[in-house]
């Protein structure tokens, strides 16, 4: 427990349909459905070692992006607990939340910002971001106007570039084109052999999975079916789904 | 309140960028640019100067200053609480992506605002001058009028906030609701003098907008003292609204992605 960068505890992460009530839905239709609940992470408990490489997969669906999600912060657990033990984290997904009005360098500042770094700091970066997207003059260009690859590749840039102690990364390596798949599955390498860094990966590529990561926790309908060895795990990962 | 106050403190930069962003960001395109700041309020008096002063002959004392006093008050209130309702929502791109206080969503948005009632405060102080309008110590008043008109919208802003992410149509009642306030506030005239006494003064003081309109109208006109019992019930509510609806949307902030 000592050396652990996270630890989660029977964690339930519940969606409730509150979906957006209209007045007219209220007044009209007095007889509504009682809700359900949807459980999208049941009872959920594991750990990850500093340094460690934990894989998550499941088929669509399974609670893995609810989960990382539920550790960037992003949405609380209706019970459980997650403990980072004062680590940074960062959520490396496809698209981090941008300004659409505002221009890639001022998203870069802003999303950093949010990451809890200072605008020094970000400038500082600012060079190695732009370089890594490669996406040219676009980058003083609102990012309105960028095409989903574009966006995406930023996005991943972004996040590859700061420097906190969880990496979270949620089916970012399939962005860009074959060669930008190439340069940022090195980053992805790059950022995993610094032993200080702390990764969950969210994958269906195998894979990579295989070749990147120390363990693999295999979620199903929110619960956990088998945590182990890459190769034990994804060995009967992909005998269940075929 | 604690953890505001915490969130104030580590987010302090980024508001200030991201508001200095969006303000940037609203008239990058525009062939004026920054220049809209200072022209958009100079033509909004110059409207109201046509229609108040040269086709109704308003007899109100300092009538142009009067006006757009308040206009200057209202158009921050009615900004700060109509963009609330469908702040969270707007963010999405943000809040489903990167954790980030929600009250500090709508403090980054209070900084915009405020940023373009300091031009509007900045016309007033000139429109003061043709007119020559002295002011005295009542001018300090000023202070503690403001300090509750920022908390009281701030107040109004996060509730609407909350709401807004569960109820579609909250948008066209605020909208609804904001038009008939305003004519109640009393923008265009004094609501103690317009209404036969003793109705007057109670529906300014039991209007926050109207009463605070009027005491600023006080400390910067008429060189008169307002009723500070009343300023003081303000204050004391307007906290209360805030640090409920502080607690409100901190309660709940984690839940809102899971909603938009």
């Amino acid at each position: 427990m000592d050396n652990a960068a996270i630890v989660i505890e029977d964690l339930c992460i519940d969606y409730k349909p509150l979906k957006n009530m209209s007045i007219m839905k209220t007044f009209f239709h007095r007889h509504t459905e009682k809700e359900k609940v949807f459980h999208a992470v049941k009872h959920v408990s594991f750990m990850v070692n500093k340094g460690e490489i934990l894989g998550i997969v499941g088929k669509n669906g399974s609670g893995k992006s609810t989960m990382l999600r539920s550790i960037a912060g992003i949405f609380q657990p209706d019970s459980g607990s997650i403990d980072l033990r004062g680590h940074s984290v960062s959520l490396m997904s496809i698209g981090v939340g941008f300004h659409d009005q505002l221009s890639g360098r001022k998203n870069i500042i802003l999303s950093g910002m949010l990451l809890g770094f200072t605008e020094k700091e970000m400038l500082e970066k600012m060079e190695s971001i732009i370089a890594f997207a490669e996406i040219g003059e676009f980058i003083d260009m609102p990012v309105r106007t960028y095409s989903s690859g574009m966006y995406s590749k930023l996005a991943f840039a972004i996040t590859a570039n700061l420097e906190t102690d969880i990496v979270l990364i949620d089916e970012v390596l399939s962005v860009g084109d074959a060669n930008f798949k190439k340069k940022s599955l090195a980053k992805m390498k790059e950022l995993i052999s610094d032993e200080r860094k702390t990764v969950v990966m969210v994958s269906h590529d195998m894979s990579t999975m295989q070749t990147l990561c120390d363990r693999i926790l295999w979620i199903d309908k929110g619960e956990v079916v088998l945590t182990g060895s890459s190769e034990e795990v994804i060995g009967k990962y992909l005998a269940f789904m075929n | 309140m604690k953890r505001f106050a915490i969130d104030i403190r580590r987010y302090w930069k980024y508001i200030k960028y991201a508001a200095k962003a969006d303000l940037e960001t609203e008239v990058t395109n525009a062939y004026l640019e920054w220049f809209w700041w200072i022209l958009e309020p100079v033509c909004n008096m110059l409207i109201y100067y046509f229609i108040f002063g040269v086709v109704f002959h308003n007899q109100e004392q300092y009538y142009l200053v009067f006006i757009y006093s308040a206009i200057t008050m209202w158009t921050f209130f009615n900004k700060v609480v109509t963009t609330s309702v469908q702040l969270v929502k707007h963010s999405k791109s943000i809040v489903s992506r990167v954790y980030v206080p929600k009250p500090i969503l709508l403090i980054q948005k209070m900084g915009v605002n405020v940023f373009k009632m300091i031009i509007s405060c900045g016309i007033v102080i000139v429109l003061m001058i043709p007119y020559r309008i002295s002011v005295d110590y009542h001018l300090f008043l000023l202070i503690p009028v403001f300090i509750t008109f920022f908390i009281f919208t701030y107040g109004c802003a996060c509730f609407l906030m909350h709401f807004g992410v569960y109820v579609e149509d909250l948008s066209y009642i605020v909208n609804i609701v904001l038009r008939m306030v305003f004519y109640f506030t009393g923008v265009f005239y004094s609501v103690s003098q317009k209404f036969p006494k003793p109705i007057g003064m109670i529906a300014e003081k039991v209007n926050p907008l109207a009463f605070l309109i009027a005491s600023m109208r006080n400390a910067l006109m008429y060189k008169t003292d307002t009723d500070c019992r009343a300023l003081m019930f303000w204050f004391v509510f307007s906290c209360m609204l805030a640090v409920g609806g502080t607690r409100l949307v901190y309660k709940n902030e984690n839940n809102y992605v899971k909603v938009i």
